[in-house]
């Protein structure tokens, strides 16, 4: 496969860049070339999160340009907008729609965009969206699953991010990252590569 | 030969250890923090490791080692740069005896906050040579590159990044069997014509010095092949790239040859050492080609240096840059560059289009300024300030409240709004005083970090005691280098020191410096210091108070609460006063009462302070420490 650019976008807290991570490690072990660029901001909770990852790229600049992801990764509703202009027509968004109101929104101040409006501007980008409902995820053991982890699985199952990594990669890769709550991460993993787009 | 991923700030760290450094210094700045913070787990063996108190005292450790023989690391983001300058021009002129390696950050597109300082002008104005790798595995290469530079030349070198490889992850070909450096002893040099500064003999000497070091450099540059010139057809483009830039370069080419670009026809010069500027290439090159394009991010300055090759070879070639009006100076280049770059200069129809996404998107998306943690002792500080201003009497408008570097500045934001200013490290208080003699009559208050105050806090202060200025300083110390990431500094408790070190109290450093009304606050007891501060604004003189509480992440990271949050719901009539004081991302708006995200909630009880209908209860679970 030839180059895979892979633009993920969320709020700092809710663990997309371990999803961008575990992408990384995964498609080198495989023998890709990767360039992997979060960019977090301060070291508060809750502020906006990017990250650029690139796949088989070689020698690669950290920066995707406009219209270049083959892929977007989004884990809060709002935040997928700041990557609209990245997508490539084609390509695939996936968005876990979790929202994650700033306090102005909050108290009704400022206004917040629909998941409808978000899917449009998705659509006029001309890129393929799959809508991953917070309250439809499984739990095990009782606890709801890691969600990021469910939307990795979700993105390798039905984006072209699949043919580039087999599901026994990113296993490895999850299984190998914790020493603890391995078998979480790993019924997440294949709760979201079982889920139904 | 092992490939890790691994940062650009881990790669600069390998190389610097594979490079034999014995001293590393530096001070947290984004986005350089990495190097020191890798250095700092990876606990090479016989190499000293510090987070410094500032980066003009990480600079002058540094020198003295590489004055004593020793190779040695000084890391710092751009405006540390500015802080160290001063002795670093003086460096400059003495040069050095072991290896002085000046590990500087820049910030294209502002990732982080601060001015988007190119601080490649400041390479250009000490006389000194600047490396600039691209890749991860450059950066490795090429840091070890840099001190062999300094030692042969016997001059700092400077290494500079950007914020797209310092903290981007990338394979690097580590090297498993690096040379073994034997242990060097330290040497003393009795040389006052290096050394000193004495007198206009001594420094018109050594600056006749420093201009022949980094000639000398620029010839060692040129035989170690750092910049690389690949000559196309005679009459082609010539293409320039620096630093970062020449990582877009195939991407680019690919993508512009869609749209009739010819690359065989082109000669491409890729520099990695952009300063001293290469003169031979840049004559090569100019002779080759009557369209030059040139790639660098921020100022022009590769770019004016062929305009001046160009004159002094009397030559006139199309230069197409920021010059001329193409690229802009702000923010980070990508492809997009490279490819509308070579659109212009060989007029290549490209679609309007190419790299155009919709903005409209971006613009329907909530605003997310950023806030505090949930648990912060920040937050209390904010909410203290607003109270304590409208108690004595005055509106908000009234009050200057000056702020400073760090965590501390986010007092800016809402909902309290409450800190007018951001200008450098340590800068509150100097403003605030300046408020002061301008003629303000309302009380003035200067807010500052610990870290900061260490940093470049306590002249000011010392200034403000001498000319007894009414003003209020808040020293808000969380214990902490926050901002960066949670670095230890000089107040930081003993548990988290390095071996050996010692922690500070500002508690005694403030009173020594001659303040007498001086008090110790808790800013989780939100009235308590209201209360105080009142007081204090009320009084003349420099007063200061310490508004001390730990940094909620290392008090989370060990398991640490200051309280357990109750929601009282049949008593929560979803005002959001809470919510409006606070601005806590804890909490959140349910149907019929308010929610506390216990994951999140610290226990701190500033939004149980707001509540006047009893909806929130907080119990502590221990005696929050004041």
């Amino acid at each position: 496969m030839n180059n895979y650019d892979i633009y993920l976008v969320g709020v700092g807290g809710q663990g997309v860049l371990t999803i961008g991570e575990i992408i990384m490690v995964a498609a080198f072990q495989k023998g890709h070339s990767v360039n992997f660029y979060p960019t977090k901001g301060m070291a508060q909770r809750g502020g906006f999160v990017k990250a650029q990852l690139r796949i088989s790229r070689d020698p690669a600049g950290a920066g995707i340009p406009e219209k270049g992801a083959d892929l977007v990764i989004s884990t809060e509703v709002s935040e997928t907008l700041k990557a609209v202009r990245f997508i490539k027509p084609g390509g695939d968004v996936v968005l876990l729609a979790y929202v994650s109101a700033p306090t102005d929104v909050m108290i009704g101040k400022a206004p917040y965009p629909t998941l409808e409006a978000v899917a449009e501007q998705v659509r006029r980008a001309g890129a393929r969206l799959t809508v991953i409902a917070p309250d439809s995820l499984p739990s095990f053991e009782g606890a709801p699953v890691p969600d990021n982890i469910f939307t990795l699985g979700a993105a390798v199952a039905h984006t072209r991010l699949g043919e580039l990594l087999d599901p026994a990669s990113v296993e490895t890769t999850v299984r190998t990252r914790w020493k603890r709550g391995i078998e979480r991460n790993l019924f997440a993993l294949s709760a979201g590569l079982q889920s139904t787009p | 030969m092992t490939t890790k991923l691994m940062t650009g700030n881990e790669a600069l760290a390998w190389g610097a250890v594979h490079a034999g450094v014995k001293v590393v210094t530096g001070y947290p700045g984004t986005p350089s923090t990495g190097a020191l913070t890798s250095l700092l787990k990876m606990k090479p063996p016989g190499v000293y490791v510090e987070w410094s108190v500032n980066e003009k005292v990480a600079l002058e450790v540094a020198a003295g080692a590489a004055w004593a023989g020793q190779r040695a690391l000084c890391t710092m983001k751009m405006s540390g740069l500015n802080v160290c300058y001063d002795s670093l021009i003086s460096v400059a002129y003495s040069g050095v005896l072991g290896g002085l390696v000046v590990y500087v950050a820049d910030d294209p597109g502002v990732n982080a906050g601060m001015p988007e300082q190119d601080s490649r002008g400041f390479a250009i104005m000490a006389d000194l040579p600047m490396l600039e790798p691209a890749s991860a595995d450059e950066i490795y290469r090429l840091t070890q590159t840099a001190f062999g530079l300094s030692q042969d030349s016997r001059s700092p070198v400077f290494i500079r990044l950007v914020t797209a490889n310092a903290d981007a992850f990338a394979p690097v070909d580590l090297n498993d069997d690096p040379p073994a450096w034997p242990e060097r002893e330290a040497v003393l040099t009795h040389d006052i014509e290096r050394f000193t500064k004495a007198g206009a003999a001594i420094c018109t000497a050594q600056h006749r010095d420093l201009i022949a070091r980094l000639e000398q450099a620029g010839r060692w540059i040129a035989d170690a092949g750092l910049n690389t010139l690949t000559l196309g057809k005679q009459g082609g483009l010539g293409v320039v790239a620096a630093g970062i830039t020449t990582a877009y370069l195939t991407e680019g080419f690919e993508t512009a040859a869609r749209y009739g670009f010819v690359p065989e026809d082109s000669s491409v010069l890729q520099i990695k050492a952009v300063h001293p500027f290469p003169v031979a290439e840049a004559q090569a090159l100019l002779r080759r080609c009557g369209t030059i394009l040139v790639l660098e991010e921020l100022e022009p300055h590769l770019e004016t240096g062929f305009y001046v090759e160009a004159q002094r070879q009397g030559l006139s070639p199309t230069i197409v840059g920021k010059l001329n009006g193409q690229f802009s100076r702000l923010g980070e280049y990508g492809v997009r560059q490279v490819v509308e770059g070579l659109g212009a200069a060989l007029g290549l129809s490209l679609p309007h289009d190419l790299f155009a996404g919709s903005d409209e998107a971006e613009t329907m998306a909530a605003a997310r300024p950023i806030t505090v943690c949930a648990g912060c002792p920040h937050r209390g500080t904010f909410m203290a300030i607003n109270a304590a201003v409208r108690k004595a009497g005055f509106k908000k408008n009234q009050v200057m409240v000056t702020g400073d570097i760090g965590c501390t500045i986010l007092g800016m934001n809402p909902p309290f709004n409450a800190v007018w200013t951001e200008v450098a490290m340590g800068a509150a208080l100097g403003l605030a005083e300046g408020y002061v003699h301008a003629g303000v009559e309302s009380p003035v208050i200067a807010t500052v970090g610990d870290s900061t105050f260490y940093h470049a806090g306590i002249p000011a202060l010392i200034n403000a005691v001498q000319h007894q200025v009414p003003v209020t300083l808040i020293i808000m110390d969380n214990g902490w280098t926050s901002m960066t990431g949670m670095q230890v500094d000089p107040g930081t408790s003993e548990d988290y020191q390095q071996p050996g070190d010692r922690p500070l109290d500002l508690a005694k450093i403030v009173p020594a410096l001659g303040v007498e009304q001086f008090w110790v606050v808790d800013p989780f007891r939100v009235d308590d210091m209201a209360q105080t501060l009142k007081a204090a604004l009320e009084l003349p003189g420099v007063k200061v108070l310490l508004a001390r509480q730990e940094c909620v992440m290392p008090a989370s990271r060990r398991g640490d609460r200051a309280g357990h949050t109750t929601v009282i719901d049949e008593n929560c009539n979803l005002c959001r006063l809470c919510i409006n004081l606070t601005g806590c991302p804890a909490i959140t708006l349910g149907e019929a009462a308010i929610e506390i995200d216990s994951s999140l909630c610290y226990g701190c009880g500033l939004c149980a302070a707001t509540c006047n209908r009893d909806a929130i209860r907080v119990e502590a679970t221990e005696e929050v420490v004041g």
